[in-house]
């Protein structure tokens, strides 16, 4: 439960707290995959900026993936410019659960 | 072995949300789940059937809505369920559910175990398990996690279950009841064909109180003596919001170095 | 025990594609099943925001009338943004061929639908692979099992993995998709009427372009639901690749802060979040065929959407093409079965309908579109107008004038402006 939306002035929200507001049955297993070996070489990593869950986050200069918040747009596997990227669709029921899109 | 397997049909609570302006909750377009932990119990159960056979009936008292939980564990390998629905039942606390439950496996007759989640997480009491089997006459072991033995001629089981500081194994006489710990197993996928077969077959029975004929003292509003007495809402604590930017090591360290500052971490 | 595992049709996606087709053929009486990978139709969705009603009504006839429809849209507006000023054009009616929705309410409909025709529909199952055995598709598998058919209908959506598995298309490229991402916000049925200027049902769709993206071809809109307004954007992946500097979430927020619209629902409750690719490249992101042995091909998977610009019609398409394929799939059924040969009436038939005739005649449109350089001229140019126009000092400005020193502002030639406008004007 949140109680952050009384916070929603004119101040962007940040990306995690605007995901407070879907649902998702999340598997115990990732349905996507990252080599992440690969990601070091890549030299543009659009999936920053273009996953629109920002599953994909820089620590240090690593990229760190989660697939917890997947909306299954399938975005990164479309741009990942070093092929880096498995991507199947959620098992049976799992995932996010869209209402109001 | 026949296996009764309780579950709940209950909204999914991650999805509900405070709204701070009128202090009430948001439902609007919350999703129901058959509750987490009740899948744990249906791994528990599945894996039983997996080894000794037998047939493993889902219970759950509920509105017609709850069918669709029904058919999920269904479509996990669940063999058939049973759904008490009734104006009857409706506003039932812990006791008079577990009254109808026990009922409904009392009328399922020659049950040998019947298996519960460990609590529901929209009312996290874990007082179902306990209540049907003191309704049934019949021992109850909760926070099971594992079968260790089963001896299908002397109807003898044997659980390990663990508690915060030790391990315990019981020794119990079949017919029982038990609960399985939370997230103690790794519920199963719903299968294509076991999915299919729940919705084409629909091998569930629904049972009113006309079927049942419970005694109407025991069930629904006036067979519930919990008072829910007020509600209140925890505070919500400041957070600091310090955040480390740079070399996840030297972040490490800088965290362990707060943490004992502010006398989270004893040494 | 023993399930049944062999029918008529099957279905892959309970989406619009999927349903219509669903719909339609169960109501001829085939024994048809339809696989959802969500727990509910409609849990995978995502679109813009809008509707067009008529293609719809041709499959549903009058119980359209009982579906989840929002409000009837009869204000459309189109601005141009740059920086913190904006050009719009403004066209309203008192009629309307478009509502706008939630798409996860419509297709839930959509999927009973075909449910109450008489279509077998099966939530909770990811088809992770189609079957194909001696020259034609014979079923779908899930996991450790396999459900036959005559025929399978691929309804999945854009991502179209099953096509991949089966070497159909190749990999989706950047250029052939574009982002959307939306946010959904509360705002009460009153707040939004007074506030847009509609009445009780009636609805508006707004589209924006320019600064809004970052000049990023794509778009920026905004829907007006029952008690809420859809807000969002699409970027084309190509450019967006090479051209994104923030988080597309945090382009989203900064629509919804947009100083000269933030008051239309910053009192607002963000209740819903989230991002779907849609097709972009029309004919060059469908599959050679879209006709097989024992299988058709709908909807997203078939690239079978039309977006020019000021025009996304997506939903719509969709579910039409779920209708031809079910049309094709009866026909073929008449002539003796699901061969290549029998099936091909639906490429027909889609080549005879609106689908192809738009997107082919219109996708052209996409290319001048989404000119980078067009695209950030443009709404500089009517901007820049604009602001010489109507922001005045002292001296009264002329619009030629104003025009003229915009134009240069932008870096057009007026030959090339003129060239261009010809162009878009003749696509159009």
């Amino acid at each position: 439960m949140s109680q952050e939306q009384s916070k929603q002035d004119v101040k962007p929200m940040k990306i995690d707290d605007i995901l407070q507001r879907d649902v998702w049955d999340v598997d115990l297993e990732p349905h996507i995959t990252v080599d992440s070996s690969k990601c070091e070489k890549c030299p543009t990593k659009p999936c920053l900026y273009l996953c629109p869950a920002g599953c994909y986050v820089l620590a240090g200069n690593k990229v760190v993936f989660s697939y917890e918040g997947c909306v299954e747009c399938g975005t990164c596997r479309v741009i990942c410019p070093m092929n880096a990227i498995t991507w199947h669709y959620p098992k049976s029921g799992k995932g996010i659960m869209f209402r109001f899109t | 072995m026949r296996i009764v397997l309780g579950i709940k049909w209950v909204p999914n609570t991650q999805a509900v949300r405070f709204d701070p302006k009128t202090g009430t909750l948001i439902r609007e377009g919350v999703p129901s789940i058959v509750n987490p932990h009740d899948l744990d119990a249906t791994e528990f159960a599945l894996k039983l059937k997996d080894k000794f056979g037998g047939r493993i009936t889902a219970i759950t008292m509920a509105p017609p809505a709850a069918i669709m939980g029904l058919q999920h564990v269904i479509g996990m390998g669940v063999d058939d369920g049973i759904l008490a629905s009734d104006r009857a039942f409706a506003g039932a606390d812990t006791l008079a559910t577990s009254y109808v439950l026990a009922k409904v496996i009392e009328r399922i007759g020659d049950v040998d175990l019947v298996v519960f989640g460990q609590e529901t997480i929209d009312s996290s009491t874990a007082h179902i398990g306990a209540q049907v089997a003191s309704w049934l006459k019949l021992p109850y072991v909760y926070y099971v996690e594992e079968l260790v033995d089963y001896d299908e001629s002397k109807k003898e089981i044997v659980f390990r279950r663990k508690l915060e500081d030790r391990e315990e194994v019981y020794k119990v006489k079949l017919p029982a009841v038990i609960s399985v710990a939370m997230h103690s197993q790794k519920p199963r996928p719903v299968r294509m064909s076991y999915k299919i077969r729940a919705k084409l077959e629909n091998p569930i029975q629904v049972w009113t109180n006309k079927d049942m004929g419970l005694d109407p003292r025991c069930i629904g509003l006036k067979g519930s003596p919990t008072i829910v007495a007020g509600i209140t809402w925890t505070p919500e604590v400041p957070r600091k919001k310090q955040v480390f930017k740079g070399d996840p090591k030297e972040a490490v360290k800088w965290l362990i170095e707060k943490l004992k500052e502010e006398g989270v971490l004893p040494f | 025990m023993d399930v049944k595992n062999k029918w008529d049709i099957i279905i892959v996606g309970a989406g619009p594609a999927g349903s219509a087709a669903g719909y339609t053929l169960a109501k001829k009486g085939f024994d048809v099943l339809i696989l959802e990978r969500g727990r509910q139709p409609g849990y995978k969705e995502l679109f813009g925001g809008r509707v067009y009603a008529e293609p719809l009504k041709k499959i549903y006839g009058n119980e359209l009338s009982g579906a989840p429809i929002h409000r009837w849209v009869k204000k459309e507006k189109l601005s141009f943004v740059d920086g913190n000023k904006l050009v719009s054009l403004e066209y309203q009616s008192d009629t309307s061929t478009s509502f706008t929705t939630y798409l996860p309410q419509l297709a839930k409909w959509m999927a009973d639908k075909a449910s109450e025709a008489g279509a077998l529909l099966v939530e909770e199952v990811t088809v992770d692979r189609i079957l194909y055995k001696d020259g034609k598709v014979v079923g779908v598998g899930s996991g450790p099992d396999e459900a036959y058919a005559d025929l399978v209908i691929d309804a999945e959506g854009v991502n179209r993995l099953l096509l991949e598995g089966l070497g159909l298309v190749e990999k989706l490229k950047p250029e052939q998709v574009a982002i959307g991402a939306k946010e959904t916000i509360k705002l009460g049925e009153d707040k939004i009427n007074e506030r847009f200027g509609l009445s009780k049902g009636e609805g508006m769709a707004w589209l924006l372009m320019g600064s809004i993206t970052d000049y990023i071809p794509g778009g920026a809109f905004v829907y007006t639901n029952k008690d809420s307004v859809s807000i969002g954007l699409v970027l084309h992946l190509g450019h967006a690749i090479k051209e994104v500097k923030e988080h597309i979430s945090q382009m989203v927020e900064k629509l919804r802060l947009h100083p000269q619209l933030r008051n239309l629902w910053i009192d607002g409750d963000i209740m819903e979040y989230g991002g779907h690719l849609t097709p972009e490249a029309g004919p060059a992101m469908m599959p050679k065929k879209l006709a097989l042995n024992g299988l058709l091909i709908t909807g997203d998977a078939g690239g079978l959407l039309l977006n020019v610009g000021y025009t996304i019609r997506g939903v719509d398409f969709a579910a039409y093409t779920g209708y031809l394929a079910a049309e094709a799939a009866i026909e073929a059924h008449e002539k003796g079965g699901f061969t290549e040969s029998n099936l091909s009436v639906y490429e027909k038939k889609l080549r005879d309908s609106f689908v192809y005739k738009d997107l082919t005649r219109l996708t052209g449109m996409q290319d001048l579109y989404s000119d980078a350089k067009m695209f950030k001229a443009l709404p500089k140019l009517a901007v820049g107008t604009a602001s010489r126009v109507f922001e005045i000092g002292l001296e009264t400005p002329g619009i030629w004038n104003s025009f003229t020193q915009a134009r240069k502002e932008a870096g057009f030639g007026l030959f090339s402006l003129a060239w261009k406008g010809y162009k878009l004007m003749k696509k159009m």
